[in-house]
């Protein structure tokens, strides 16, 4: 299901890691280019126009969370950020900046290709149209409506918001700032934190056959969630 | 020492703090003695109070002595003379016994020896009881005043005594170098009434330990005290180096050397401190000296133990580590050579098992590399605590997804009370706790024995168990299992280094919990940790 012929940018100064990536990726298809630091990144990004940026955090100069900063100012290019363990407030504050997901070294290829098939296929569901369907859950963001199994399921307004943030953004990882930010505005993120996991738990509850091995929201945890589709955005609305 | 020097009331201040002191050995028990020398408020022996009232007596007794004359004739007169001149003695001391015996000398003769009204003595029984009444007179007057000046000196003494014990025990109390400073400011301040300043060297220079609220310490006093603990010698005011300074310093000695410099403030050059309370701050500070030598020692003492401690433990970990992380290494360049040098001749699916052993070793090798460094955050503090309240199910649910395949292979089931609150905790390290118990459990249990997650609450406090059907660990390990580098001998065991499960407690511990192993009745392990309800307040 990749997408041969997608344009990768990797940002990494470690040079066995880019050697790595490079050979793996383009293994899979995909054109790749390299950059070592996020200076050469921001100059490459107007002339390659990558598809998808796998941007370290760790680099020397203009780290990954300003590179992310800098880059969302004019394109929306999936970024993934690569990041070892130990840097955890960095990385959440590069996928507060925009960045879509994020792997922890060490990771397997196999790992690697899943995150940027899922990352690739994040662009487009907004043009997609109202309708979202994934493994037998079907969001109807006109209609407002949702169902499991074919079953409508009832859930309150703000349940339904943040499921709706999730289906706007599917597989994108959404750190807890940016569900609070969507769903109640975000003024008071740290009054409303707790909101946040109380209806998690709740639409878990209604979503999920067993909540602690859920199937369609995932937790990061100290990040945030995701919710993972396995099929393709259904763009023609079938069973409505 | 003149009794000017020495004003009464200075003991009796010194014994009105050691009232306070609740030893009731320290309060001195009066004797008949002590009561009568006592009696009233008795002024300072030698003083001329009491002088006009001996006086008074004597007149008393003159007067009287005209009314009763008929019926006590002569010398027995004297014999109350006598009596006035002890009583004036035992209370107002020596000025008034001499006064009141010279007084009723003279009385006597004048009134009633013949020839009456006149100072001329004719008889010569008058004349001895005249010389009579005058010794007495004056040997009590001597008698009393070496019994009351010996009582004071006992009491005094006592009194020294008695601070010097209670000053020494609560030296003897603290080991520590903060709780004898504190016993120098509290005793230097009730005995001797004056603010202090102690200095101590640290590192290469003297630092204000302690100093009253009272006390100016300027910056050129340094001067000053440098030069006291450099010589050994007293200096500042009073004395005749720097006799400019308001402060008098004095070092604080031992046989080995000088350890500090206490400094008292004074009010003028004259404000000096008694000798015998000089002979006391000698002992005082000889004491003082001790101690901080002592806390020195102990302080020492304890940061060789430190020290031992952590090189045992650095062995510990130096050879846990080289073992470790070289046996996996090991595997891998051994993998990696063999493909390098002799891939041609083996086949795929060779080369494929002998790349799947690599990259097990490696994977081992990188969970023992996080272990490692999540230990040393552990203890270097640097892991902080970041609470939050968070769903149980959403922490058991992130820990069985990072456990991934292995989850798989056993079952697994995880039972969560109803109506189970949002808990504060730090979801991340809690996941982390999880993820190491069950990793144990899935090691050390055979394939299909059953692993089961609880999690309720328990008189305030979440408690999650994770319970297996294992080989068990035995009972006189079960607190040692959170030791760092600890591992149950048993034959055949997997590998690890034995970090696992303290890292879960330092983390637990991290969050005001505990955790605990137990062994199950019908064989295995139960783990349970227990987390507080309220957020830990950073």
């Amino acid at each position: 299901m990749s997408d041969p012929g997608s344009r990768i940018l990797i940002v990494e100064d470690e040079a066995g890691i880019r050697r790595f990536l490079h050979a793996s990726l383009e293994s899979h298809g995909y054109s790749i280019h390299e950059a070592s630091t996020g200076e050469e990144a921001l100059q490459v990004v107007p002339a390659f126009r990558p598809d998808l940026i796998l941007l370290d955090l760790g680099l020397p100069g203009i780290g990954g969370k300003q590179v992310t900063s800098c880059l969302r100012e004019w394109t929306q290019t999936p970024i993934i950020i690569l990041s070892v363990q130990g840097d955890e407030s960095e990385k959440i504050a590069a996928l507060d900046a925009g960045a879509d997901d994020y792997l922890t070294k060490p990771f397997g290829a196999g790992e690697l290709l899943a995150r940027i098939r899922a990352a690739l296929r994040r662009v487009g569901p907004q043009e997609g149209g109202p309708i979202f369907a994934t493994d037998g859950l079907t969001v109807d963001l006109v209609g407002r409506s949702v169902r499991l199994g074919g079953q409508e399921v009832q859930l309150t307004p703000t349940e339904y918001s943040l499921l709706k943030a999730f289906v706007i953004h599917a597989n994108k990882l959404l750190t807890h700032r940016q569900l609070v930010r969507e769903v109640w505005g975000g003024a008071h993120y740290e009054d409303t934190q707790h909101l946040l996991r109380v209806n998690i738990s709740n639409l878990r509850r209604k979503l999920e056959a067993d909540p602690t091995r859920p199937h369609y929201i995932i937790t990061e945890p100290g990040v945030g969630y995701r919710l993972r589709t396995e099929s393709r955005v259904s763009s023609a609305p079938s069973n409505v | 020492m003149t009794q000017e020097d020495f004003p009464y009331d200075a003991t009796s201040n010194l014994l009105t703090h050691l009232g306070a002191d609740e030893t009731p050995a320290s309060q001195p028990k009066m004797s008949w003695k002590d009561r009568l020398l006592r009696m009233g408020e008795a002024p300072p022996i030698g003083s001329w109070r009491g002088v006009p009232a001996s006086l008074a007596i004597v007149g008393l007794i003159t007067m009287t002595g005209f009314q009763i004359e008929t019926i006590i004739r002569g010398s027995n007169f004297a014999v109350l003379y006598m009596l006035a001149v002890i009583f004036s003695a035992l209370r107002w001391g020596w000025r008034a016994a001499v006064l009141s015996a010279v007084s009723g000398a003279l009385s006597f003769t004048f009134f009633f020896v013949p020839p009456y009204r006149s100072f001329a003595v004719t008889d010569i029984w008058y004349l001895i009881t005249l010389i009579g009444l005058l010794t007495v007179g004056l040997v009590i007057s001597v008698l009393t005043v070496a019994a009351r000046e010996d009582a004071r000196l006992a009491l005094r003494r006592e009194a020294s005594t008695a601070a010097l014990y209670s000053f020494t025990a609560s030296l003897t109390s603290g080991n520590s170098l903060s709780q004898i400073l504190d016993a120098v400011a509290r005793h230097f301040a009730e005995v001797f009434q004056r603010p202090i300043v102690v200095l101590l060297p640290d590192a290469d220079r003297l630092t204000v330990r302690f100093r009253s609220a009272e006390l100016v310490f300027r910056d050129r006093e340094n001067e000053i005290v440098s030069w006291v603990f450099q010589k050994g010698q007293e200096a500042g005011c009073g004395t005749e180096v720097f006799p400019g300074s308001r402060i008098r310093y004095r070092p604080l000695k031992t046989g080995q050397g000088i350890v500090g410099v206490i400094g008292f403030q004074t009010k003028s050059s004259k404000d000096l401190l008694p000798p015998d309370q000089i002979e006391l701050l000698g002992i005082f500070m000889n004491q003082t000296a001790l101690a901080i030598t002592r806390a020195d020692l102990a302080q020492k003492a304890q940061r060789a133990e430190v020290l031992q401690e952590a090189d045992k433990l650095q062995k510990a970990l130096l050879n846990s580590v080289s073992h470790n992380l070289r046996t996996p290494l090991a595997s891998v360049l051994g993998v990696l050579n063999t493909i390098l040098e002799d891939g041609v001749h083996l086949d795929l699916p060779t080369q494929r098992s002998l790349l799947k052993t690599a990259q097990e070793e490696a994977k081992r090798l990188d969970w023992l590399v996080q272990n490692l460094l999540d230990m040393t955050r552990l203890e270097g503090g640097a892991i902080r605590v970041k609470t939050e309240l968070c769903d149980v199910h959403d922490v058991i649910g992130a820990a069985l997804h990072q456990l991934g395949e292995a989850a798989h292979s056993h079952s697994i089931s995880v039972a969560i009370a109803p109506n189970l609150p949002l808990v504060p905790m730090d979801d991340v390290l809690i996941v982390q706790v999880l993820v190491n118990i069950l990793d144990n459990a899935l090691k050390y249990s055979p394939g299909a024995a059953p692993i089961e997650i609880e999690a309720r609450l328990q008189t305030g406090q979440l408690e999650i168990r994770v319970l297996d059907r294992g080989r068990g660990i035995p009972e006189q390990d079960l607190e040692r299992v959170f030791d760092k580098f600890f591992r149950v001998a048993l034959p055949g065991a997997p590998k690890g280094a034995g970090l696992g499960l303290s890292i879960c407690k330092g983390l637990v511990e991290a969050h005001n919990g505990r955790i605990l192993a137990k062994r199950r009745t019908l064989g295995g392990t139960e783990f349970a940790f227990f987390l507080p309800m309220e957020a830990k307040r950073e």
